[in-house]
């Protein structure tokens, strides 16, 4: 052996030692410069999570009456892991499961396959290794045929699951919602913040939705660690289950049921169809929303094990009303006259109107090439506006607010230059709540809108290009030419001049008419509860309180102030005062309506509404509130496509003004006070209503007093362990469109009754004669 | 070569007049004995990865047996069994002058063919490879692991042949233009046989030994850049021709693209990588690696030894393995930089090759830098022919350092 031979001994040593170095720094990125990335994997890979879900929280209304509890249901499942390591797939045992259960081999078949692009439902799109629900709600007997007899059904069994259910049907759906499998997004994203699993189900629409954390729970996760081929080596963790919170709302079952049977009989006494219809009821001094009733409604069971298509497509078509879209807060129109009560706080707050100072209220007002008519045409002469609200003279407000413009500079297409405007009647529009969101606690609600110049121009900028498109090609596809002309027209004269602030529709402003106002029936009770109340914009609220399942309260919410009305306390007194006049003075355009009620008892203060809709009926509104001299409820019915304010929308808030202060029935707030206390959950999960505070008619066997014993809680935990594997790693396929669409609330501007600016580009809801 | 004297001068001193057993014992005990002169820390380094190895087996093996209710201990058993009969082997491998080997080294060459041609005759398929001959008892035999021994031993001859004599006193010269030939058409044959089962494992094993062996041995440099030259574009062609069995393609292929896949060839690898990481700086205990016991690796007691040497004794013994293996091919350098001819020389180059490259690249497969290739990490993974073909090239090194240069006691 040479000494050059050495030398490449040597080399060869060094490349050797290279390489092991390479091996010990690989090593060392892998187990601690990396170490917990595959940590992280590993335990996905080794760990099973078996979840028991929480009990769901309870949703009472505020004497604790439950309107959403949970039931039990008997429900079969067949478990995949099991079945298809039989020697025919489970074949055997699905058709002996299907005489058993009564339906078609094959659709069980179809329910346990698993989703992919091309499978589309029904089919499983959970975990392999989590057992499929195949059968909800089986008879006692079939559930023991099965788990009586394992050795003829392998891999299927029965369990007991908890189930939302609504006692009240429709009642309060839109306020209450429903719940959605989570999605795979939702679960990638706030899965471990908020400790969804897969299968979990979410609250995605109304109190379900905005109080989900309070009502979920914490669900148990046994998780076990499992070897390469999924058998149960050992356990790494238990966490038992924690139930959700119970949801005690401001509503009032009694109320709400009064509200919506009133608007249902109106509808079918107008010939029902797709008509809608709403009402809002208020506490003037919290804020709380006693009941909030939209039609038509759906009843929420139909979410539960997941909504059918077909179901949902129902739910959002316009032909039936679009079931899903609440006219209550998710809605919104011209209010008609109903908003002349904030064109009399600007005329006397801001134009400098006195209280016994009288203005015409002649037949006709012209502005510019328009002539404005008083509703009924006819002329009343020199009136106060005490007046002019009790018999609901237009001329006077369309005089206040034109003058208005014409101050802040009429249509400024002169030269100017021009002072800031200030634009009184939008600014007390807004101060008062309208043209933004009052912050209720549920999902979805509309904005409304208020235009003023800025807002004008802003929306013509977006708009223009499609007013002048249809200022060249017309509206073909309106059936009837002449309207189609007249449409076409207006495109071409908004095509052109659009961003002027029109004088005409600033003056319709003030009675609630024009395209720069739309508002939701929850605004004007927001509104008129701020003028009964002395001017404090309380948030609407649902929720009360949330109350653990062994009876502690939790949370309390209380009344959020959100506002204060820029109006002096005289003028809010002399407000009430004109409004109590409209139901109470002889030529009051809702003395009629209330001609019978105990007006020296519980005074009404109202104000009618009749707004008019392009192409449609009158939208007949009526706002109140009550007892005008110490207010506590205000209610707001509002009823599209109907007729006059007093007409329709009138007698309905009369019922629920029976209904509250039991006016020839039982009454649902006795001596006209919401419960003050807190219903008692017992800790046995059993709920003791509130006692009826301050009742005027303590004899009254009305329902407070009577203990309500909701189906308790803790039976459904103790009897509800539907041990669902949601396993880590689970292959999830993305569940089907229809289910994962949280909160899909069609847009705003589909609904009838809106006729925001946005809206009216393409069919404007009111053309220049 | 300056101390060749060294036996003779022992050889021809007095020796007092003892009985043969007597002179048995001093020869095994006494300051010169061969025992003494023995290469102990090589030695004990390669019985401790063994016997590592033989828990690691042990671990990877016994939840596995135990639910298919055999005995737990079995592979232990087997492992150190291999072990005990290895030594053995080494031993033989040992006492047996290399010089006396290297008049055998044809019927060794010839031997190991003829087991090659036998497999794939008798041969079964395990793991997509046709490599195993099934003997009763349980018992398999894989004669690729042993012409491994032969090919170092038979190149050795060939390119060492012409070395230097002790007697001649004549240096060596580099190996010529027809030894190289004469090496690579000895190469050709067992490579195409085991082409043939196919073991692409073990023919790359061959492949760098071999050309390690001709680089050392200063054959003309035109040939190993030639034959380095060949093997790539061998190895292009291979892929773009589609040569390959496609599961070994596969394990290319989804190496080169990083595809870590859930199922295959990426299943292994990212599983392996998995448990590894999950053993942290200390493991998780010997028989508590969670991954290890879950079996979610596969072949984790041949193949993937080392998944489970990193789980449960973490970076402080997977690492440790790593040291023990290069103390090893440190010692058989340093054997072969000693050695007193180039036979010897090149027979530890020959085994120092063998080992590092399948060294490498078993534990660069479970660390995710090198492509699946299904070798087994020496002394480790469990396997009889394997563990046999180690030992025997350790006795072989063992054999060299009994007779270097350095040992003035050399026989």
């Amino acid at each position: 052996m040479n000494d050059r031979m050495r030398i490449r001994v040597l080399l060869l040593r060094v490349l050797v030692l290279s390489l092991l170095v390479t091996l010990g720094a690989r090593l060392w990125v892998l187990q601690i410069l990396d170490g917990d990335h595959y940590r992280q994997v590993a335990e996905t890979n080794r760990v099973r999570e078996v979840v028991t879900p929480a009990t769901r929280g309870m949703i009472l209304d505020d004497r604790g009456q439950p309107l959403v509890r949970n039931r039990t249901s008997l429900v079969i499942s067949v478990n995949r892991s099991t079945t298809d390591r039989q020697p025919d797939h489970g074949r055997a045992v699905l058709a002996r499961l299907a005489s058993v259960i009564g339906s078609p081999a094959d659709d069980l078949t179809k329910r346990i396959r698993f989703c992919a692009a091309q499978i589309k439902p029904p089919c499983w799109n959970g975990s392999p290794y989590q057992p499929v629900p195949v059968a909800k709600d089986v008879s006692p007997q079939q559930a023991l045929a099965v788990i009586e007899h394992p050795d003829r059904f392998p891999g299927v069994s029965a369990d007991l699951q908890a189930v939302r259910e609504y006692p009240h049907g429709s009642l309060a759906a839109h306020e209450l919602g429903y719940l959605a499998p989570v999605t795979q997004d939702q679960l990638d994203k706030q899965g471990d913040e908020k400790g969804y699993h897969l299968n979990s189900l979410i609250g995605v629409a109304g109190l379900e939705n905005t109080y989900d954390d309070e009502l979920r729970g914490t669900d148990g996760v046994e998780r076990l660690e499992v070897d390469r081929f999924g058998r149960v080596a050992g356990t790494a963790s238990t966490t038992a289950p924690v139930s959700g919170d119970h949801l005690v709302l401001n509503l009032d079952l009694d109320v709400q049921q009064a509200a919506e049977q009133a608007l249902q009989d109106t509808i079918n006494s107008l010939g029902g169809g797709a008509r809608t219809a709403s009402a809002v009821v208020l506490n003037v001094r919290t804020g709380g929303v006693v009941a909030m009733a939209s039609l038509p409604s759906y009843d929420p069971s139909v979410f539960v094990g997941g909504v059918s298509e077909q179901d949902y497509r129902a739910l959002s078509d316009p032909a039936n009303g679009i079931p899903l879209l609440s006219r209550a807060y998710q809605g919104s129109g011209a209010a008609g006259s109903t908003f002349k009560a904030v064109s009399t706080a600007v005329a006397m707050q801001n134009l400098g109107a006195k209280p016994d100072q009288k203005f015409p209220c002649s037949q006709t007002l012209q502005i510019g090439d328009q002539t404005f008519h008083n509703f009924d045409g006819e002329s009343a002469g020199p009136i106060t506006l005490h007046q002019a609200l009790v018999i609901s003279c237009d001329v006077i407000f369309d005089q206040f607010a034109y003058d208005a413009w014409l101050a802040d500079g009429g249509l400024r297409n002169g030269r100017g230059p021009y002072a800031p405007p200030e634009e009184y009647f939008a600014r007390m529009a807004e101060a008062m709540g309208f043209g933004k969101a009052t912050g209720i606690d549920l999902p979805g609600e509309t904005k409304g809108s208020v235009v003023d110049r800025a807002g004008a121009k802003a929306i013509w900028e977006e708009l223009k290009d499609s007013y002048c498109r249809r200022a060249k090609n017309g509206y073909p596809e309106e059936p009837d030419p002449t309207k189609a002309e007249r449409f076409r027209k207006y495109a071409a004269e908004a095509c052109v001049d659009g961003y002027l602030y029109n004088g005409g529709a600033a003056a319709q402003f003030a009675i609630g008419q024009g395209q720069y106002l739309a508002v939701s029936p929850l605004q004007l009770a927001s509104a008129y509860a701020a003028i009964a109340n002395g001017g404090t914009l309380w948030k609407p609220t649902l929720a009360k309180a949330a109350v653990s399942p062994d009876g502690k309260v939790v949370r309390t919410y209380p009344p959020t102030k959100t506002g204060t009305l820029p109006v002096s306390q005289d003028v809010l007194a002399y407000l009430r005062d004109g409004l109590h006049g409209v139901a109470s003075e002889p030529g009051g355009t809702a003395t009629g309506v209330f001609a019978d009620w105990p007006n020296d008892q519980i005074p009404i203060a109202a104000k009618t509404g009749t707004a008019e809709v392009e192409g449609k009926g009158d939208t007949s509104w009526f706002a109140s509130f009550a007892p005008a001299n110490n207010p506590q409820f205000a209610v707001v019915v509002t009823i599209p496509d109907s007729g006059q304010g007093a007409q329709y929308a009138g007698p309905v808030v009369k019922r629920i003004y029976q209904a509250i202060y039991g006016i020839g029935q039982q009454a649902a707030m006795p001596g006209g006070k919401p419960p003050a206390a807190l219903p008692r959950i017992n800790a046995d999960g059993t709920i003791a209503a509130s006692p009826a505070v301050g009742a005027l008619t303590p004899a009254a066997p009305t329902s407070p007093g009577a203990p309500i014993t909701a189906t308790p809680a803790s039976t459904i935990t103790t009897a509800t362990t539907p041990t669902v594997a949601a396993l880590g790693s689970g292959a999830a396929t993305p569940v089907s469109a229809v289910a994962t669409s949280p909160r899909v609330m069609p847009p705003v501007s589909t609904s009838p009754m809106a006729t925001s600016p946005t809206a009216g580009a393409l069919a404007p809801s009111r053309a220049p004669p | 070569m300056t101390q060749e004297a060294g036996p003779t001068a022992l050889r021809s001193s007095p020796v007092p007049i003892r009985g043969r057993i007597g002179q048995l014992r001093d020869r095994a005990s006494g300051r010169h004995s061969p025992l003494r002169r023995l290469d102990w820390t090589l030695q004990l380094c390669v019985i401790a990865l063994s016997v590592i190895g033989a828990l690691l087996v042990w671990s990877a093996t016994r939840q596995r047996l135990d639910e298919a209710g055999g005995d737990p201990q079995t592979f232990l058993k087997r492992h150190l069994l291999n072990l005990a009969i290895g030594l053995v082997l080494g031993a033989v491998a040992t006492v047996v002058d290399y010089r006396v080997l290297r008049a055998y080294a044809p019927f060794v060459y010839l031997g190991s063919l003829v087991g090659l041609v036998a497999v794939l005759v008798l041969g079964s398929t395990i793991n997509g490879a046709h490599s195993w001959i099934v003997l009763p008892a349980g018992f398999q035999l894989q004669p690729s692991e042993f012409a491994k021994v032969a090919l170092v031993v038979g190149a050795a001859m060939i390119l060492g042949e012409k070395g230097e004599n002790r007697n001649t006193g004549i240096r060596r010269s580099a190996p010529g233009h027809g030894d190289v030939l004469l090496v690579l058409g000895l190469t050709v044959v067992p490579i195409g046989l085991i082409m043939l089962q196919p073991d692409f494992g073990t023919v790359m094993v061959l492949v760098f030994t071999i050309l390690g062996m001709l680089a050392i041995s200063g054959a003309p440099r035109r040939w190993v850049l030639g034959l380095v030259l060949c093997g790539v574009l061998f190895g292009g062609a291979i892929l773009e021709f589609h040569l390959l069995q496609p599961y070994q393609e596969a394990r290319l292929t989804s190496f080169a693209s990083g595809n870590k896949a859930s199922s295959g060839t990426g299943y292994n690898v990212s599983q392996a990588m998995i448990a590894i990481a999950n053993g942290g700086f200390t493991g998780r205990g010997l028989l508590h690696g969670q991954q290890t016991q879950g079996q979610f690796v596969p072949e984790q007691q041949t193949d993937f030894v080392f998944s489970v040497a990193g789980e449960e004794l973490g970076y402080l013994g997977a690492g440790g393995i790593v040291v023990l293996l290069g103390v090893v091919l440190w010692r058989a350098l340093s054997i072969g930089f000693d050695s007193q001819d180039s036979f010897g020389a090149l027979i530890a180059t020959g085994v120092v090759c063998w080992f590092t490259f399948q060294s490498f690249v078993n534990i660069g497969m479970c660390l995710g830098i090198m492509p699946v290739t299904g070798l087994p990490l020496p002394f480790l993974s469990y396997g009889g022919s394997s563990m046999f073909a180690n030992m025997i090239a350790v006795g072989l090194l063992q054999n060299v350092r009994l007779r270097s240069r350095s040992d003035p006691y050399a026989m």
